[in-house]
């Protein structure tokens, strides 16, 4: 209840520089989610390519965001996030959602295995084909990867709202995040889920994730579900307030 | 009893003159301090070893300026007849809307000045922008304390509006809006930077402690070598079997482009592995300030390696399972 309010106050407190302390605290709210840092800290940015930007190339802004940051406290870098060229965004929120019980050993190792084992296919895929084809045959990993999930995502979603006493499907537009979030949350569960009895996550992920990055398999067929169901739905669409 | 000091002259009483006795019942024996100066060692001596909290100033009792101790209040708000002093006592918050008011008069006059400017062609567009960087708006608290009233969130951005309006507006008002802001300090500076030391052969290098966790780490980080790092006497490939653990050790390095041109021999103890590489990486990056520039040293603080993680587990509460899951809830 109170996310959205606080949400709300971070919007309008954009306009206060660096006072945000203030600004978020309601009197009558008890603050649940807290952190051991206090509101001051602001999140740590890790890219050598910004800092060693010369002084003649930045324009206004930047300048004043420079001069700015100085005066602010910034958190530590987390444990997972290095300077590393081999440092992917998307990879490490992936190996964090399968990860199970803090184990992130393993589930990084799940993940190398994965992109190891779309690797040898598709190149085994590409010894095999004709010369023509061998050029539409992508070797990347991490390309199939990021594509598989872009095809997976939805453009569309439902919520339940009430209405005289029924829950209405309603469709729904969804944010980018949530976007991501839903594509790699059903490739987790469709991998977990329907497999054979001793299949193991890397074999089944890397025969999901080519799969989806030719757009088929069930995790397309998912994606397609919910937009015909959204579809289907249209008439429902002046329900929602926002 | 009484007798004439020899050297001032002074009556003193008898007793003083004696051989002196020590008596542990103060109230008996009463000393001017005054006195004591002119009567020689032992009876110094004495005014030494036993202080009267009576006359010694540290032992004056400590209290607080009044004006801290009581809260500021508003004096009488009408006179004699029952009529008010100010125009806006019937608003409730009168300092506040007075306060909104001259703000608000000031931009009308900034705007007026600038249209006869116009009018006359005299107008030119400097742009003379305040430094906004090193200060920082009042607080709604320190606001409340300085108008001696209560203020709504709402009233409160609302003033910080109108004075963001009044400096766009112009330059002219720098005095009274500067009254409204507080200074922020530079964070870079406060970084301590380890000084560099040499050892016996002439290697320079410095040393740095990190903290993670439970875990403590000591580094030391020689300014000239091939980049072979010991946790602990042992290799680090064989200490942190997992990637991640010497991704961050590389980290610093990494950022800095100093990647094999240092040697590093830290010693380790406390927490779990991926506490003791955080913990490490702390201290390479604190002894890595002596040897880099300022600015990269700013540019390490914000990429956030030289700030101690102050995350610890949170303890677990009676009445949940952990420190945030609750039992399972059953209906009856």
């Amino acid at each position: 209840m109170a996310a959205p309010l606080v949400k709300a106050l971070l919007r309008c407190s954009d306009l206060t520089l660096g006072v945000r302390s203030a600004a978020l605290r309601f009197p009558g709210l008890t603050q649940v989610r807290w952190s051991r840092y206090s509101a001051e800290f602001r999140d740590p940015l890790i890219d050598k390519e910004y800092y060693r930007k010369p002084l003649a190339e930045l324009t206004e802004e930047e300048k004043f965001d420079r001069e700015l940051k100085k005066t602010q406290p910034i958190k530590a870098a987390p444990s997972a996030h290095t300077s590393s060229v081999f440092e992917d965004p998307v990879i490490s929120k992936f190996i964090n959602m399968m990860m199970k019980g803090g184990n992130k050993v393993l589930a990084r190792s799940l993940m190398t295995q994965t992109l190891e084992a779309v690797k040898r296919k598709q190149f085994e895929k590409f010894h095999a084909a004709a010369s023509e084809e061998q050029a539409n045959i992508e070797r990347n990993p991490y390309t199939i990867f990021h594509q598989a999930l872009k095809n997976c995502e939805p453009v569309i979603g439902l919520a339940p709202i009430l209405k005289g006493g029924r829950f209405y499907q309603v469709p729904v537009p969804l944010s980018d995040r949530r976007r991501r979030f839903l594509a790699m949350k059903w490739m987790i569960t469709e991998c977990r889920e329907k497999k054979h009895r001793r299949m193991l996550m890397p074999e089944k992920l890397s025969k999901e994730l080519l799969e989806a990055f030719h757009n088929q398999g069930p995790v397309v067929k998912r994606k397609h579900d919910l937009h015909k169901m959204a579809e289907a739905n249209r008439a429902l669409a002046h329900y929602r307030w926002w | 009893m009484a007798a004439s000091c020899v050297s001032c002259g002074a009556v003193v009483s008898r007793r003083l003159l004696l051989r002196p006795r020590v008596s542990l019942a103060p109230r008996q024996v009463l000393w001017k301090a005054a006195e004591l100066q002119s009567v020689p060692g032992p009876q110094r001596a004495i005014a030494y070893l036993f202080p009267s909290g009576l006359f010694e100033k540290r032992a004056r009792p400590i209290m607080k300026h009044p004006e801290q101790i009581f809260p500021k209040q508003k004096a009488i708000q009408w006179g004699e007849d029952g009529r008010p002093f100010h125009y806006l006592f019937y608003t409730g918050k009168q300092s506040y809307y007075s306060l909104m008011h001259d703000a608000y008069g000031k931009i009308l006059d900034i705007e007026k000045h600038k249209n006869q400017l116009q009018a006359k062609g005299l107008f030119s567009e400097k742009n003379k922008t305040i430094d906004l960087i090193g200060s920082r708006w009042l607080i709604k608290e320190e606001l409340e304390e300085m108008l001696v009233e209560k203020l709504s969130d709402q009233d409160y951005r609302q003033f910080v509006r109108l004075m963001e309006r009044l400096l766009q507006s112009g330059a002219a008002e720098e005095e009274f809006v500067q009254s409204f802001r507080r200074s922020v300090t530079v964070q870079s500076k406060k970084q301590p930077i380890e000084p560099v030391q040499r050892d016996a052969q002439g290697m320079a290098f410095s040393t740095s402690e990190g903290k993670r966790k439970s875990a403590k780490a000591e580094a030391v980080v020689y300014e000239h070598g091939s980049g072979r790092i010991k946790v602990n006497g042992i290799d680090y490939l064989l200490y942190f079997p997992v990637l991640q653990d010497r991704e961050q050790l590389m980290f610093p390095f990494h950022f800095l482009d100093r990647l094999g041109k240092h040697d590093v021999t830290c010693t380790v103890s406390g927490g779990g592995r991926s506490a003791q590489a955080g913990a490490i990486r702390l201290a390479v990056a604190r002894a890595l300030c002596s040897f880099v520039t300022e600015e990269e040293v700013e540019w390490m603080r914000q990429a956030g390696l030289l700030t101690s993680d102050p995350r610890v587990r949170e303890r677990k509460k009676p009445g949940q399972e952990g420190a945030r899951r609750k039992f399972t809830w059953k209906k009856r």
